[in-house]
């Protein structure tokens, strides 16, 4: 495995993906330890050479992502131009994937509901949620007012019994 | 181990040992990225390229044929490596069949420095 303790540069491929390959092409075949070391930093330095070669092209082109085309390219240049037809049937591989996953991700959406009706509903709801909390408010001020009048009352009524008691008083007296 | 950013499961595609792809593949299973599954973990692959600090950016395409390219790679050296075992009558593959198979190829000339 590569380190992991290492910084970017001491990344490889990881030997046991090497391994499969190697197996795959040369099935029945031994191969020795630091044999199968050796191709594994040789993919290393493969994919260094291949990507550094396909950034300068792109840089060259006013693009600023390096493309499929770049790297295609940089085989060519490299001298690697064989490997080309069979590394796009992988381009084409990645459309028509691309392609089915939008296909079925549209098909998905008429199905369930489209989103201009979900955006209608969640207006709809954010209305109501705003009448209720209107309504709401309005009940809390009705009642705080009728509490204040019913404060006011009971001040009145108190104060009037406190002031007749005052003129009774001095009635009794007088009488 | 099987190749996706993911690391899902086993692989199951068969390479035509002739080089040629006319023969019709049996499809392996796909990762979420799509695409044939390459046999090289397309995050690695991604890490390496960024691991030059020339480059800003890299389409995911690029890094999928990039990969699918490097495979070839692994199979051309390892083919051309096994040719010179033959030649020295031997069935175990060794380092120096490889070294080899460098040093005969005009293209693997980049490889030099990664020789002892």
């Amino acid at each position: 495995m590569a380190s992991s303790s290492g910084n970017d540069d001491d990344l490889t491929i990881p030997r046991a993906a090497i391994n499969k390959m190697i197996k795959e092409t040369l099935p029945n075949v031994r191969v020795a330890n630091d044999a199968r070391e050796l191709v594994v930093n040789c993919c290393t330095e493969f994919i260094h050479l291949i990507s550094s070669e396909a950034n300068e092209i792109c840089n060259k082109s006013e693009k600023k992502t390096i493309s499929p085309e770049h790297v295609i390219q940089a085989l060519e240049s490299l001298g690697f131009g064989s490997y080309i037809s069979e590394v796009k049937e992988v381009l084409q591989e990645c459309k028509t994937v691309a392609l089915k996953r939008r296909k079925a991700s549209s098909r998905l959406e008429n199905l369930g509901i489209p989103e201009e009706e979900l955006l209608r509903q969640q207006q709809e709801l954010f209305a109501k949620a705003r009448q209720q909390q209107a309504e709401l408010a309005q009940q809390e001020w009705l009642q705080m007012q009728q509490a204040a009048q019913q404060a006011q009352l009971a001040a009145a009524s108190a104060r009037s019994r406190y002031q007749k008691g005052q003129h009774g008083a001095e009635e009794g007296d007088a009488m | 181990m099987a190749a996706a950013a993911t690391g899902s499961g086993p692989l199951r595609e068969e390479e035509g040992s002739s080089g040629e792809t006319a023969a019709p593949q049996p499809q392996g299973p796909t990762s979420v990225s799509g695409a044939r599954l390459s046999r090289l973990p397309l995050a690695r692959v991604k890490a390496l390229v960024k691991a030059d600090p020339d480059v800003t950016l890299a389409g995911q395409e690029a890094i999928f044929i990039l990969a699918r390219a490097a495979e070839l790679f692994v199979e051309t050296i390892a083919k051309d490596a096994y040719c010179c075992a033959q030649q020295g009558k031997r069935k175990t593959l060794q380092r120096r069949d490889l070294d080899n198979a460098i040093e005969a190829v005009d293209e693997f000339a980049f490889l030099e420095g990664t020789l002892d």
